[in-house]
């Protein structure tokens, strides 16, 4: 019945709504939504009017909003989580361009309701999406004291940590290459450092981060999991500001300050660890290295009130070494170059020219002898994407994308081998997209639209053609020649459909299809990685996912409530035989597998954004699933990843002005993992008999993490403040790996032994500005 | 490879790794027939050892099976009957083991019928072993190279067994000439074990092996699974075998050569 009453409402907004507004003569309201202090774009500020409860846009990735409206006196309110509403009244006769400025919030202040509140999920039809806003993790702990943002991610219901301590992550069942990390749009192929203990982004450099779990707007393609998209910070366009952190294992600083006041700054920000410092003063790890160091560096500049133009970039690098003997180093370069233009005032245009290189170097030295593997992989990528704001009710997004991929497995050289210089190969990657977001009335949102991608091979390089693993024939594609094109269309859609004030419901669908793939060795990520593109026997992977959702205020309103369910398909997915050297055969095709793979599962979000207490509740209930053709008897089989359940809890609390503690506590269930179920003995020694794969678990992971920050006096020039932090709390032995071996004192029994990386690990950091 | 995972044991023991004894609920398959067989280039008689896996629970040790028939022809059309000597081992009467030379296995058990073939490599000559000595973590460790040129043809696999002063170097060895095919070998054999070091004085013994490439598949995999298990490396199931039928293990041909060394 209430269902009915709704359709009814809807029908009679329609009816309503698009008289009017054809009818009456419309003039436009557009400009950006800044940060009062710093002159930081504004990303996502809510924009609407008061008197039209219709009418309404949120910012875009650059702070710019258009509002068709009739001509009118109006009270505009412009709102953002962790700001101040901004009530400003305008006379609106002709279009106009008006750009709003928001004070951020004191969080301590008493918090009040406001009317704002109820309307913030107002345009966003989106589903699976949680925006990271990096000053408000900065209170929760994490392992060594060294915010992380992917770590902090892993805390949301459907993204899994690939592992303990680890950067690394999994959404709704995805491998972790099936993950896009976009840093300032450029793809980032290795966001890890240290083998995966920190991630690639320094947070005082990073402005915010938005996760969509596979329901993905058409702009963005090329991955099937997810997106994670992170911004760097534009850097402060009113002062000078120098911001650093020194802890036990890195420290950084970062300087960030206008290059002409109110229109262009920049930020330049660095982190290196020096864990090695410590590896010296021992005589036994003296010879060892061991450490990263990172820089990110960006700025913009308004050219005038049309145009402005950004420059980014990022170089990263990690360096182990054990003395004279072995050395591997690795690391991401990206840099962006955007060009914001508003063509008129309903139509906002950014083309960016993208670099993104990932390369690892693996030296081993013996004696006279030298051996070395590199692996490089490179994309230059352009980019034009168009926002139209038609009308009061839809809003088009289109554009296109092409990527030139040069990607070069696995180079082995040096003296004791035949250096086989394998030559790159290219790919050449194209989407057009298309998305409009139609708002049918106050309450229907839909965001609908379709990307269609193509995968190019290039010429350079020959292509075996492989059929039931034997080699068939073989196609010698010559360098300025094109080979097999791959087209697929991929349809998107989300609702939202607005029940009252406080609840709304969502459903999507969404395609996504991945053309570069990643071939590892092991279950942890590793530098030595490798990343392949499609061919005439790896097709493109591609996902299907349905989604249904429902978000609710409760508790007065303090608290929203989420809920998504998902349905996950994938098709073409990858692996290879058992026994085969992926970094050394000669054509790595040659032992690829493929498969499907199925997913599901049902995700709780219970969070607190404002007040004295703030943080969240998180859930998820799921299924990962892979068929591969030639693994477990062509059966279905647990992805390592899959785990049941996962539930996180994270609290920060402000005790005064000076101090606040925080705390996180993660369960999930243990991997699925393959145990023995037998033993047998060959030439001496004990082997083990398998049956099905990842049939087993290792046991359940859990653990609470304690932190406490004292923030010195805010008034004085100079602020400086301490984080406290303990991981593992209550020092639980969490199971890393569990091996079967031959007791020494009695070799006719078997032994499981459990290795746990970390017990407790205590860590302190001082941060300071000014 | 290899490097990267003792990369991250390096890591645990900065990071203070602990290891303990626990017990875990496991699932016993169903007793599966493995058979070990091999024919070398050395004179016979040559083994075929058949038994049955067990319980991880159950103490580990041979329980062999004693009612089987088991065959090996060879491509001259030579068939021999193997006789049993005891706890499932079973010898060859006649056949002799020659460089290039096929071998048939048939093995029958209850009226179930296993078989696998194998070509015996042509040998490789060991030339010597050279002791390559590295600083690691403030000391001098020793590994040993076995030197040997490899032939121009690709395809190539070998198979090390090394044994330090009598005790068996559980590692599974294994080489192939992927990237080093017609080069003289200067790849150590890897000491992973921190229970194995290699000390002065000591003698090291190693056996090489001239494998076929489905037994390198069957050692490399094992390679991998080993010391990793659940929780890094490769997810671990049963080695890729030449046994059809459904049996566990190996039937392999290879020639055999022996050097011992004295570290100094």
């Amino acid at each position: 019945m209430r269902y009915k009453i709704h359709v009814f409402c809807f029908l009679i907004y329609l009816a309503g709504n698009f008289g009017p507004i054809i009818a009456q003569s419309t003039v436009v309201v557009s400009g950006s939504v800044r940060d009062k202090q710093t002159g930081e774009s504004l990303i996502k500020a809510v924009v609407r009017i008061q008197e039209l409860p219709n009418a309404g846009i949120i910012s875009n990735e650059y702070g710019f909003y258009s509002l068709s409206l009739p001509k009118g006196n109006y009270s505009v309110v412009v709102s953002q989580v962790g700001y101040e509403t901004l009530v400003q009244k305008i006379k609106l006769d002709s279009s106009q361009t008006i750009n709003f400025s928001l004070q951020t919030k004191n969080l301590l202040k008493e918090v009040v309701v406001e009317s704002s509140r109820k309307n913030d999920n107002l345009t966003k039809a989106q589903m699976g999406t949680e925006t990271i806003n990096m000053s408000a993790i900065s209170k929760v702990p994490v392992i060594f004291g060294e915010k992380d943002l992917l770590k902090t991610i892993q805390l949301l219901p459907g993204v899994k940590s690939a592992g303990e301590g680890n950067s690394g992550f999994f959404v709704r069942g995805g491998g972790a290459d099936q993950n896009l990390i976009l840093l300032d749009e450029a793809p980032v192929y290795n966001a890890t450092h240290l083998l995966g203990f920190f991630s690639t982004f320094n947070s005082d450099a990073i402005k915010d981060a938005t996760i969509i779990k596979g329901n993905s707007a058409s702009q963005y393609g090329g991955r099937l999991s997810s997106v994670l998209d992170v911004k760097m910070k534009e850097g402060n366009n009113q002062d000078y500001a120098v911001n650093g952190g020194i802890g036990l294992i890195s420290s950084k600083v970062s300087i960030e300050g206008p290059l002409q006041k109110n229109k262009s700054s920049f930020i330049l920000s660095g982190r290196r660890t020096y864990a090695d410092m410590f590896l010296k003063a021992t005589e036994k790890f003296k010879d060892n290295i061991l450490y990263f160091y990172d820089l990110n560096a960006k700025a913009n500049y308004q050219i005038d009130a049309k145009n402005k133009i950004y420059v980014s970039g990022y170089f990263g690098r990690d360096e182990l070494g054990l003395g004279q003997e072995f050395g591997i180093d690795w690391g991401n370069k990206t840099g962006t170059i955007r060009w914001n233009r508003i063509i008129s005032n309903k139509l906002f245009l950014n083309t960016s020219l993208i670099y993104s290189d990932y390369n690892y170097n693996v030296k081993l030295k013996n004696g006279e002898t030298n051996f070395n593997i590199n692996s490089n992989i490179k994309d230059v990528n352009l980019k034009q994407d168009y926002t139209f704001y038609a009308n009061g009710t839809n809003t088009l997004r289109f554009g296109f994308n092409t990527i030139l991929h040069t990607i070069t497995p696995s180079t082995f050289s040096g003296t004791v081998i035949n250096s086989v210089s394998k030559e790159g190969r290219n790919g050449l990657e194209n989407a057009l997209y298309l998305t409009n977001n139609y708002r049918a009335s106050n309450q229907l949102t839909i965001d609908y639209g379709v990307r269609l991608s193509m995968y190019t091979l290039m010429g350079g390089d020959v292509y075996n053609i492989y059929e039931n693993g034997m080699l068939n024939s073989s196609i010698k594609l010559s360098k300025s020649s094109f080979g097999k094109t791959y087209v697929n269309p991929e349809p998107r859609i989300t609702t939202n459909y607005r029940i009252n004030d406080e609840t709304s419901i969502k459903a999507g669908y969404a395609r996504n299809v991945q053309h570069l793939h990643l071939l590892s060795n092991s279950v942890a990520s590793s530098p030595s990685d490798q990343w392949i593109g499609n061919s005439y026997n790896i097709k493109p992977e591609i996902a299907d996912q349905i989604s249904v959702g429902y978000v609710t205020k409760v508790f007065k309103s303090n608290f929203e409530f989420t809920t998504e369910a998902y349905y996950k398909y994938l098709q073409n997915q990858i692996d290879y035989k058992d026994g085969a050297e992926i970094n050394t055969v000669s054509d790595v095709e040659s032992v690829l597998l493929y498969g499907i793979g199925r997913a599901y599962g049902l995700e709780f979000l219970l969070k607190k954004k404002e007040g004295r207490l703030t943080g969240w509740i998180g859930y998820t209930l799921s299924k990962t699933e892979r068929k591969i053709e030639g693994i477990n008897g062509n059966n279905w089989y647990n992805a390592r990843q899959d785990r049941t359940h996962d539930i996180s809890v994270v609290g920060i609390y402000d005790l005064n002005d000076r101090w606040s503690i925080s705390g996180v506590f993660v369960y999930n269930t243990g991997d699925a993992v393959t145990y023995p179920t037998g033993k047998y003995t060959i030439q001496g020694q004990t082997l083990y008999q398998y049956a099905a794969r990842n049939a087993n678990r290792m046991p359940a992971y859990h653990r609470l993490d304690f932190s406490a920050t004292y923030e010195k006096n805010k008034t004085k020039r100079m602020h400086g403040s301490w984080n406290f932090s303990l991981y593992n709390v209550y020092g639980r032995e969490n199971a890393f790996r569990i091996s079967f071996k031959d007791d020494p004192n009695d070799p006719t029994r078997t032994q499981i032994i459990r290795t746990a990386l970390f017990k407790w690990v205590p860590s302190v950091t001082y941060q300071f500005k000014f | 490879m290899k490097k990267i995972g003792f990369f991250i044991a390096l890591f645990a023991i900065i990071f203070v790794g602990c290891d303990k004894e626990i017990t875990l609920e496991l699932n016993d398959s169903k007793p599966m027939l493995v058979i070990d067989g091999s024919i070398t280039d050395l004179a016979g008689p040559y083994f075929v050892q058949l038994s049955l896996s067990t319980s991880i629970n159950n103490p580990t040790r041979i329980i062999g099976v004693n009612n089987a028939r088991v065959i090996i022809t060879d491509q001259a059309g030579i068939k021999d009957s193997l006789q049993f000597v005891s706890n499932g081992l079973y010898r060859t009467q006649k056949i002799k083991g020659i460089e290039g030379g096929t071998y048939n296995l048939e093995v029958v058990v209850d009226q179930k019928k296993y078989t696998a073939s194998a070509t015996m490599p042509k040998k490789v000559n060991l030339d010597s072993l050279r002791i390559n000595t590295f600083p690691f973590n403030g000391e001098v460790r020793y590994s040993v190279i076995p030197v040997y040129l490899d032939p121009v043809t690709l395809g190539n696999s070998y198979r090390f067994i090394q044994k330090i002063n009598d005790t068996i170097d559980p590692t599974f060895h294994v080489f192939n000439d992927n990237l080093n095919n017609g080069k003289v070998n200067q790849r150590p054999l890897r000491g992973g074990d921190e229970n194995l070091k290699i000390k002065p004085r000591d003698n090291v013994f190693v056996e090489m092996q001239c494998i076929s490439s489905a037994s390198y598949i069957y050692y490399n995999s094992l390679d991998q699974q080993s010391g990793a298990g659940p929780g890094g490396g490769t997810a671990p199931s049963n080695p890729p075998s030449n046994i059809e039928g459904g049996a566990l293990g190996i039937f392999s041909a290879h020639t055999v050569q022996r050097k011992t060394v004295t570290i100094r």
